[in-house]
This record gives C-alpha cells, structure tokens and sequence, in this order.
C-alpha cells in the first residue's frame, strides 16, 4: 500500500517565488505556508537570486520545479543538470523535486517548450526508464506533472490519465496535478475533465497546481496571467475530495500583482474544501484572446542592475 | 502511412519532425513541408493527420501552430528582457529582425535560459556590415556591438560568482610579505571583475535610457571600464589607460611588479608612481582584489593553482 502523497505532508497553500515579490517577502515576512521555486532560475546563480532564495529557505518549507528536465526526449539525459539539481535540493532542503512529463527538445537543442508525447506503450517504456534512472541519481522519488497540451498524436493509444497512473505503478514517482492544464487540456483535446481528475492514482498526487489562463476561442493557452477560472475552482474541489488534500500551489507568472493578490488567490482554495456541491456563482462571459498569448514557461530572473543605472562607482 | 501499422514511426523521429517543424521562421505549414522535417517523417500534403490529431475547434496543423508561435515569441522576449537598452537604441523592429537571425544561427542549446543571448554580441559582430573604407573610425554597427557587450557582462556579473561572504585583500595581507618580495606577488583579482574596452562611451547612453532620459548614440571615444559586483549590486568604473594597463595585468597573472611596468608604459603624466599607491589603496576597498599570493608561497605551494584568472574580456576590446 502506497502512503498518500508517497508520505510527503501537505504543506499547505503555496505560491510560486517571483523576483517581483523578494522585497516584500525579505520585509515584511508574510505568512504563506510554502513557497515553489522554478529550479532553473537558482541552481547556476552565483548572485542576488541565490542569495534571497537562501533566505527564504531558511524561513519557508520550500518545493523545487523544473522546466528543462525534458523526461520524454530521446536525447540523453543531462547529467551536469542533474547533479546541480541534486545539490540545489540538498541546499535548500527542498520537500519535494517535480518537472513535467514533457520533452524540451532533440538533437542537442532546447525549445524551452513544454511539447507534448504520443502516450502509448513504447513511450511509456521510454519515459518510465528514464524516470527511474533521474531517481536512482536524485536518490528521491520524482513528482512529474500533467502538462498543458495542444495537439494530440494519432499514434497515442491511451488517455493522459491511464499513462500517468502506469508511469506512477512502474516508477513509484509521484503526482504533480496541475488542475488548470487538466481544464486546459480538456478543452483542447474534447475530453471530459472530471474524468481526467477522477481516473489518476490519487494517492500518488503529492502537490496540485492552480493558475490562470487565456481563452483563444478555437482552443486555451496555459498563460499564468491571470485569476483561477469558476471551472478550474470545481475541478480542484473534486480534486480535493478524491485526494484528501495535498499541498496547493498557485502560479502567476505574466501580469504578475503584488504579492497579496497572489496570496489572496491561492487562499480561495479553502472555500472549496468543503462542501459537497460546487458553489454557484453568477455566469461569467470570459475574454478572449487571440493575439500574442504565449503559453509558459517564461518565468527566469533578469539582472536588476541596480549600480548600472547610477553614474560610475568610481573614475581611476 | 498509418497510425499503428509497421512503419510507425519511432519516438525520435516524431521528436526531430516536430522539432522541426515549429522552429521554421516560416511557420509550421512550410514547416512539415521542409526538408528538414520531411526527412525524419515524410508526410504528403494534407495527410498530417496520421500523425497529429484534430480538435473540434481546429485542424491538426493549426493546434501545431500553437507551439510553432509560441517558440519564436517566447525566446525573443527573453532576448528582449536581457537586452533592453539595445532594444532601445536599435528599435523594436530592427531588433526583433537581429533576435531572429540569432536564434536562428545560434539555437539553444542550454537547459537554461540564462544562456540564451551569450552569443548575441558575438553574432551582431559577424553579421555586422562591410567597414566603410573611406571612413575607418567606429560607426553605428560599432556602438551597437559595444552596447550588447556591456549588457552582457552587466547581467553575467550580476548572477556570477561574486566576492559576498569572501575574505578580501587586506593591508595585514600586504604588509605580511617583506617589501623586496612584492613586486614579485601577484593579486588575486575578484571573481567578478571583468574589463571591458569600448569605442563609445556606451555606459553613459545604457544609464541614461535606465534613468528614462532621452539619450543619442554619442560620439566615438575609448572608453575603458571595470566592472565588479559588491552586496549582489552590480558596479562599473571608468579607467585611463594605464589603470586599465594595471588592471588587465593583473587579471592576466601577472605579478605586481610587471603589472605597474605596463601602467608606466601607458602613462604620459610622469606621476604615476603616487597615483598607483592610492589606486590600489581604493581598489582593495572597492574589493577588486581578493588576497596576494607571496612568490615564496608559490613556489612552495602553489596558491595560484594552475588556473589563470582572467577577467579581460577579449571579445569586445579593440584596444589591447
């Protein structure tokens, strides 16, 4: 028998670290139950970044997630990334190490891009014999998560939901549920979401995310510019239900608000764990978009060059 | 070809194919039908379907597009984002035209973003316009390779190794090696210490469009920095000649005595001995300097290791 959450605790109502929020978190020390950081953004900083994360690894129970693991590609795998990803686990005590089941390029090359697999069984072996060796390396299980898709491959023979529960009973790895690409994928791809939600292993889902997203009329974009959708909000609470609660996460990447909007939204979680029916709220016509919208990741941290903007420190 | 028969085509294959495919300048539809993609998969036109699927909402290619948008629209931001002022000086439009070009000579091949744009100056540099023989001094493709430079080394200082949390050179370290053996020592320059040599004064025009001002690409004129870190702000310092002479000595290796002989021989003013006492006294302050390595003590145990620590950035300068 499996522990829920692979034993991991439910740490509570997190969001994602951003840079626009350091000052605010370094000052004022807001009560936020955990925080999840985007693991390439730190494990090469030598600067700023690394140090403010210290900080507030010392402070907060902190989650690593990373966007260039690339467990689907047929390119080996990184081993110099491992091992910084291993040693930046280590340094910040990170609870837990997710990625997603993806793949970011071939041939050497990286899009940067979440791209979606053909799910059958041959893809299956592929990814599930990786997953073991990237655990054997991080000596931890990994938590992979259900990405935002869209475009399905003619060869797949299974649904996102029966791959990831044969890859979570081959591996032991566990569950990152992001609720949002659930919604995100289901209208992409016109399968029916609740489904999705009650067919994965739950107790091998360690962490759910929330986000925003843009609706583009013919298909969504996983955006994180944005507030939770009423939708998502109903999925999460089935989610909630059906797992008996793990640690929540909200990402907000584009837009981003000051950090008590951020906060505020990942606490309307605790309105849906309880209860037995949605609530019902007043229909809302969504925007759409069709310009422009760029699905993340995006997030990495930019210089803030505080000095360069000054006149020079010094003349000799 | 069909979905599932025998000639289903392998993971790698799909992978290279899709690659392919959304990386094309032109967008996926020219995508499959290059010749790039059409070798790893050979698809006719209009049969996509045996490998992608279709939405109710939307064709197979169509849902392809998605990713094949997303790529150049997301790395030209990050270029946007790591190159502001160049962004500024060159225009929108012309800047977008050299991000594409970069991306398209020099794709990622890094798990990480922060390498993206390293070879951006280095690329302006090669694609840069014929010299105009009749006119030998720097021209405009000149500034912008030096602007790109600076905003490089301003954002590789920033994240790099830096001398936080480090002991630096003291005057007890200076003052422990018997004064015949000094110009024998050798300085251990700063992790983040780099020298940059220019043909505008471009830090001027990158602080003014930081501060918001209007700034015009100004006149040619060397220009000679230094660029360190202290308290994770970064921090730049204009230098003459022979401080610059000193200083890329030292990041060279040198020792303290060959490191002054460059300075003298840049120097026209005939008061360089004094000078060079007080630029060292504010340099150690400014934390340019990590510790000095007694010629005994290297010789006997090597402090300096095999490594030469360089800080000269070769790539920009036309002037050493």
């Amino acid at each position: 028998m499996v522990p829920s959450r692979l034993g991991h605790p439910n740490l509570g109502l997190g969001i994602g670290l951003r840079t626009t929020h350091f000052p605010h978190i370094l000052t004022q020390h807001p009560v936020v139950d955990w925080f999840e950081i985007i693991s390439e953004n730190f494990m090469d900083s030598r600067g700023r970044p690394r140090h403010v994360l210290n900080q507030i690894a010392e402070r907060y129970p902190v989650v690593m997630h990373g966007v260039s693991l690339s467990i689907g590609s047929t390119d080996p795998l990184n081993l110099d990334y491992l091992r910084k990803l291993r040693n930046l686990a280590r340094e910040v005590n990170a609870r837990w190490v997710s990625d997603h089941l993806c793949w970011t390029g071939v041939a050497g090359r990286n899009t940067h891009d979440l791209l979606p697999l053909p799910l059958d069984e041959d893809t299956l072996a592929h990814v599930a014999a990786r997953v073991r060796t990237v655990q054997d390396f991080l000596e931890r299980p990994l938590v992979l998560e259900n990405p935002s898709s869209y475009v399905g491959f003619a060869t797949s023979t299974m649904p996102e939901w029966e791959f990831l529960s044969r890859l979570t009973d081959q591996t032991g790895c566990g569950l990152l549920l992001d609720v949002n690409n659930v919604y995100v994928s289901a209208v992409n791809h016109d399968f029916d979401p609740f489904e999705y939600i009650r067919n994965v292993p739950h107790n091998r889902v360690v962490q759910f995310h929330l986000a925003g997203h843009t609706n583009c009329g013919t298909h969504i974009v996983d955006t994180h510019d944005g507030p939770v959708v009423d939708p998502v909000w109903d999925l999460y609470r089935l989610a909630h239900q059906l797992t008996g609660g793990v640690a929540t996460l909200l990402e907000w990447d584009a837009k981003i608000p000051p950090f008590q909007v951020v906060h505020d939204e990942v606490l309307k979680a605790k309105e849906y764990m309880t209860g037995d029916l949605p609530i019902r709220r007043q229909p809302v016509a969504l925007p759409v978009t069709t310009d422009g919208v760029v699905p993340t990741p995006l997030s990495f941290i930019r210089a803030e060059i505080d000095g360069a903007a000054a006149h020079p420190a010094g003349i000799y | 070809m069909t979905p599932h028969g025998p000639d289903r085509p392998t993971l790698d294959r799909v992978q290279n194919w899709f690659m392919a495919a959304i990386t094309h300048t032109d967008g996926v539809w020219q995508g499959v039908a290059s010749a790039d993609a059409q070798q790893h998969i050979h698809i006719a036109p209009g049969e996509e379907g045996s490998i992608l699927t279709r939405s109710n909402a939307l064709p197979a290619l169509d849902r392809l597009a998605v990713y094949g948008h997303a790529y150049f629209a997301r790395l030209l931001d990050c270029l946007r984002e790591e190159y502001p002022v160049l962004k500024h000086a060159l225009g929108d439009e012309l800047f977008d035209a050299f991000a594409s070009g970069y991306l398209q000579q020099f794709p990622s091949r890094s798990y990480t973003l922060f390498d993206l744009g390293t070879r951006f100056p280095q690329f302006l540099r090669e694609t840069r316009p014929a010299l105009d023989i009749s006119n030998p001094g720097p021209d405009w493709a000149d500034f912008m390779i030096d602007l790109a430079t600076l905003e490089l080394a301003f954002n590789e200082v920033f994240d790099g190794p830096g001398i936080e949390g480090e002991h630096l050179l003291d005057q007890a370290a200076i003052m422990a090696i018997p004064h015949d053996r000094l110009p024998d020592s050798r300085l251990i320059p700063a992790p983040c210490l780099r020298l940059l040599a220019f043909r505008y004064p471009v830090h001027r025009y990158l602080a003014a469009v930081r501060r918001g001002e209007e700034a015009l690409v100004p006149e040619p004129a060397e220009t000679l920095l230094a660029i360190t870190r202290r308290d994770f702000v970064v921090r730049h310092f204009e230098l003459s000649a022979p401080s610059y002479a000193v200083l890329s000595a030292i990041l060279n290796g040198q020792t303290l005595g060959e490191a002054l002989c460059e300075g003298v021989g840049r120097d026209d003013s005939g008061e360089l001995e004094q000078t060079l006492a007080n630029w060292f006294f504010e340099w150690s302050a400014e934390g340019f300097f990590l510790g000095i390595v007694d010629p005994l003590e290297e010789t006997g145990g090597g402090q300096l290791g095999g490594s030469k620590p360089s800080g000269v950035d070769e790539r920009s300068s036309s002037l050493q």
